[in-house]
């Protein structure tokens, strides 16, 4: 019984040197007055850090535009990425060539995805805006109210993909029978994927969704390309809230704090949603 | 025979077909732009022209290739220590059970921690070791992501290898571990293949930690790609030619691996 823990060691001490301890470190960091640039040793400051944090408004506004953003994102890619999985299931004209195609797009490095629709969607610049002017509409992609949509609109395109690739795999485990039972008592295609096809989908999907947004919460690179926060805060997130507050103005104490107050917040998402799918997985 | 094409069998090839456009058109179009020239590039409309290299020469000699080189470094030693380290946790996971559901959780949830949580600990402890001039924060961090990916998607498949084999290699003489590389390995040697490529598109992707980690003099890929954004205004036409660089190689590789992803991920994520 040493053999097992002997071919775990590995995994589990890389774990620990590279997540463990900076998880350990960052909570440490999140106690003291830690700044980047003052050489002195910081000061433990207790819980300072995470009251000024939380009653920051910039957090919470933040906070709230990642909201908006996981919540539009993930709700489009779910609509869309079932639609599409359904479809290439029973895609089989250049089958393989299709499904590496549609996938593509989650493959490419995200900070790529950013600039390409930067680029696409500029109001000068870009191909979009320009075809829109031709049927006579003016729309400004990263104008105030629309920036935060478009950041979505980007995630869209690169990680319903990702929908696709996790409903396809669920789609083609689901086993036949039921279907088949179906089939013969004479179900319509409609009822058939209400009643059949999502229930035996549910466990996937809500893996999917939670897959999905908590990536989403991660949301970086489409900022940094794009509006770098703008116009005003209206598109700044957790993340990009994060790394100005750590690497531009070099307060890591708050930094980490924020950090972790995101951490609490995703641990309690999780939770709740083992909950139901132990619920449902029991029923 | 007659096709009946009944109206859901075209709303199904409808919806291909505008999914298809609106994945490529986007990355046609920047490639378009790639030979563009700075004036060519304000008529957004123009597909046809007489293409130049400047944008190109211009990347290339801004050492994009490089910074590509430096990216595949950081990911193929990353993927390698993630793959040997990898495979044995996830076969005694799958095989032995070792830890219980406990590992399988963990390994989880260190996949779903903010990488704005771990980074700063990560920069401090750069400085304090002087290795901020190395690759090797670079390299601990996105193993910090690429080791839990790659451990949990090898479960699903050392899961559908029968255990009987393993048995019949002890009884022919073999060691616990000999009978793991030499029997078991090849057997999930497809699936390995194939974690490694997205272990390391995921490695070849990441700005986050590159950004905030890596030595400022010799970035690596996607920060030398926005650096395309910032330095002396945009670049448009420059820019253009390194998200192609960048994107070519990874689709590529995704063509390759699509296949078994959907295998690996039914075998170990998908399932509770």
């Amino acid at each position: 019984m040493t053999f097992r823990w002997a071919m775990l060691a590995p995994v589990l001490t890389i774990t620990g040197v590279a997540v463990g301890f900076p998880l350990g470190y960052a909570l440490y960091l999140s106690l003291t007055d830690y700044r980047l640039t003052s050489r002195g040793a910081p000061d433990f400051v207790g819980l300072e850090n995470y009251v000024f944090v939380l009653t920051d408004p910039r957090m919470w506004n933040a906070f709230s535009n990642t909201a908006v953003y996981v919540i539009v994102a993930v709700a489009l890619q779910t609509v869309l990425g079932l639609a599409i999985a359904l479809a290439l299931q029973k895609q089989q004209w250049a089958r393989d060539l299709t499904r590496a195609m549609l996938l593509a797009p989650m493959f490419i490095t995200p900070i790529a995805v950013g600039l390409t629709f930067r680029f696409l969607l500029n109001d000068q610049l870009g191909a979009i805006p320009a075809a829109l002017r031709t049927i006579g509409i003016s729309y400004d992609f990263f104008g105030p109210g629309n920036a935060m949509i478009t950041l979505a609109l980007i995630d869209v395109w690169q990680w319903t993909p990702f929908m696709v690739l996790l409903l396809l795999a669920g789609l083609e485990s689901i086993p036949r029978q039921p279907l088949e039972a179906a089939r013969v008592d004479g179900a319509s295609a409609r009822y058939t994927f209400r009643r059949v096809v999502l229930p035996l989908l549910t466990p996937v999907l809500t893996v999917a969704v939670l897959l999905r947004s908590l990536d989403a919460l991660k949301v970086f690179e489409y900022v940094y390309a794009t509006t770098r926060g703008g116009p005003g805060t209206e598109t700044e997130t957790i993340q990009y809230f994060t790394y100005q507050t750590g690497i531009q103005f070099f307060r890591l104490g708050e930094a980490s704090a924020v950090a972790f107050v995101l951490l609490a917040i995703v641990m309690t998402l999780i939770v709740i949603l083992f909950r139901r799918l132990q619920r449902s997985s029991a029923r | 025979m007659i096709r009946r094409l009944s109206p859901w069998s075209v709303a199904r090839a409808l919806l291909l077909w505008v999914a298809a456009l609106t994945v490529t058109l986007p990355l046609l179009w920047v490639a378009l732009a790639s030979f563009k020239s700075p004036a060519q590039l304000n008529d957004p409309g123009l597909v046809i022209f007489n293409p130049n290299l400047a944008n190109w020469a211009r990347v290339l000699e801004a050492g994009i290739l490089e910074s590509a080189g430096r990216s595949a470094m950081v990911a193929a030693v990353t993927v390698a220590i993630s793959v040997v380290a990898g495979s044995m946790g996830a076969y005694a996971i799958s095989a032995y059970k070792a830890g219980g559901s406990a590992t399988r959780f963990g390994i989880l949830a260190a996949q779903v921690l903010p990488p704005a949580v771990l980074v700063f600990p990560f920069l401090t402890m750069a400085y304090a070791l002087r290795l901020d001039t190395t690759y090797v924060p670079v390299i601990f961090a996105h193993l910090s992501f690429v080791l839990p990916v790659i451990t949990w998607f090898l479960i699903g498949f050392f899961d559908a290898v029968p255990r009987s084999l393993e048995e019949q290699a002890r009884v022919d003489g073999f060691s616990r571990f000999a009978a793991f590389r030499l029997v078991v390995l090849p057997q999930v040697l497809p699936g390995i293949g194939a974690a490694a490529i997205f272990g390391f598109t995921l490695s070849w992707n990441d700005m986050f930690y590159g950004l905030i980690l890596a030595p400022t003099q010799e970035t690596i890929l996607p920060v030398a790609i926005a650096a395309f954004n910032t330095f002396r205004g945009v670049e448009l036409g420059a820019m253009s030619a390194a998200i192609i660089i960048a994107v070519v190689p990874v689709v590529i590789a995704s063509f390759f691996i699509q296949r078994r992803l959907v295998q690996g991920i039914s075998g170990g994520a998908v399932k509770f």
